[in-house]
C-alpha cells in the first residue's frame, strides 16, 4: 500500500487528515474521545457513587427523613442527578465493549447498540424527570 | 467454525490467575450494576409518584429478594468501585509490573470485603 510517510504526517491539518480517510489510509473511527469520556465518568463517579450509597444506607436506616424528602432538597437532588447522568454515560460505554466483543453480526451488533443507548435515554430522562418532580414539589 | 475445546478447561488445565479473575469479574460487575439501574430508576420513580406504587417497591425491596439484590449490588459496586480505581492507576502508568498487579488485585478483594463489611453492618446496627 503506497503511502508516503512525510514529517507533515504528524502535524497534518485537518484538510490533510480528510484527504487522508478519503483516500482510505487513516483509521475508520475515532475511539478517543469514547475512552477519555469512560474515566472522566469513573472519575465522577468515584466520589458520586460513594454519596449515593451512603445516602441509601442512611436513608434506610433513618427513621425521620423520608426518600422523598431528601429528594426534595436541592444538594442531594442535584447529586442524584449528577449520579445517573455520569453513571448511565459509564454504563453505556462499558456495555458497548461488552457487546462488541460477543455480537458478531454487524445488523444484529447495532440493533443491540441501538436498544442498550434507547434503554439508557429512557432510564436517564425518566429518573431526572422523578428527582426533578421532587426538588420542584409538584 | 466449531473447534475442538479441551474437556474442563478450567480449572484443571487452564490455571486461575488474579489477574485474569479480576478482569473478567470486573465485566460482570459492570453489567449486574448495569442491569441495577433499572431498578434505580424504578426506585427514583415510586417515590416521585407516592402512593401505592411506593409501598409495592418499598415492600419489594424489603423482602428477601430484595435484599438479596440489594446485597448483590453493594458488592459488585464496591469491587467495581476498587478495581476501577486501580484501572485508572494503570491508565496513568502505575502498577504495571506483575508483583504491583497481583499486590494491587489482593488488596481490591479485601477493599471489596472491608467495604462491604462496613456498609452492611452499619446497616444491621443502626
Amino acid at each position: 500500500m503506497a503511502n508516503p510517510r512525510s514529517l507533515a504526517d504528524s502535524t497534518a491539518l485537518r484538510d490533510e487528515t480528510v484527504l487522508r480517510r478519503v483516500r482510505q489510509f487513516g483509521s475508520a473511527r475515532n475511539g478517543l474521545q469514547e475512552w477519555r469520556l469512560q474515566r472522566l465518568t469513573a472519575l465522577a463517579l468515584i466520589p458520586l457513587g460513594l454519596y449515593f450509597v451512603a445516602s441509601m444506607l442512611w436513608l434506610a436506616t433513618s427513621d425521620r427523613v423520608t426518600a422523598a424528602a431528601w429528594l426534595a432538597s436541592p444538594v442531594p437532588a442535584f447529586l442524584v442527578i449528577l449520579f445517573v447522568l455520569a453513571g448511565l454515560t459509564h454504563a453505556f460505554i462499558g456495555l458497548r465493549a461488552v457487546l462488541l466483543d460477543y455480537v458478531h453480526t454487524r445488523a444484529r451488533l447495532l440493533a443491540a447498540e441501538l436498544l442498550v443507548r434507547a434503554a439508557a435515554i429512557i432510564l436517564g430522562a425518566a429518573s431526572i424527570l422523578a428527582v426533578l418532580k421532587l426538588f420542584l414539589g409538584r | 467454525m466449531q473447534r475442538p475445546l479441551s474437556p474442563f478447561m478450567f480449572p484443571t488445565w487452564y490455571r486461575f490467575q488474579i489477574t485474569s479473575t479480576l478482569s473478567i469479574l470486573h465485566r460482570i460487575t459492570g453489567i449486574g450494576l448495569a442491569l441495577g439501574s433499572i431498578l434505580l430508576a424504578w426506585w427514583l420513580i415510586a417515590v416521585a409518584a407516592n402512593g401505592e406504587l411506593f409501598t409495592a417497591t418499598h415492600a419489594f425491596i424489603a423482602s428477601p429478594i430484595g435484599m438479596l439484590l440489594l446485597f448483590g449490588w453493594s458488592v459488585a459496586f464496591f469491587y467495581h468501585l476498587c478495581n476501577g480505581i486501580r484501572h485508572l492507576a494503570w491508565d496513568a502508568g502505575y502498577g504495571f509490573e506483575l508483583r504491583q498487579a497481583y499486590h494491587s488485585g489482593y488488596a481490591v478483594l479485601a477493599a471489596t470485603a472491608v467495604l462491604t463489611v462496613l456498609a452492611w453492618l452499619y446497616v444491621l446496627l443502626a
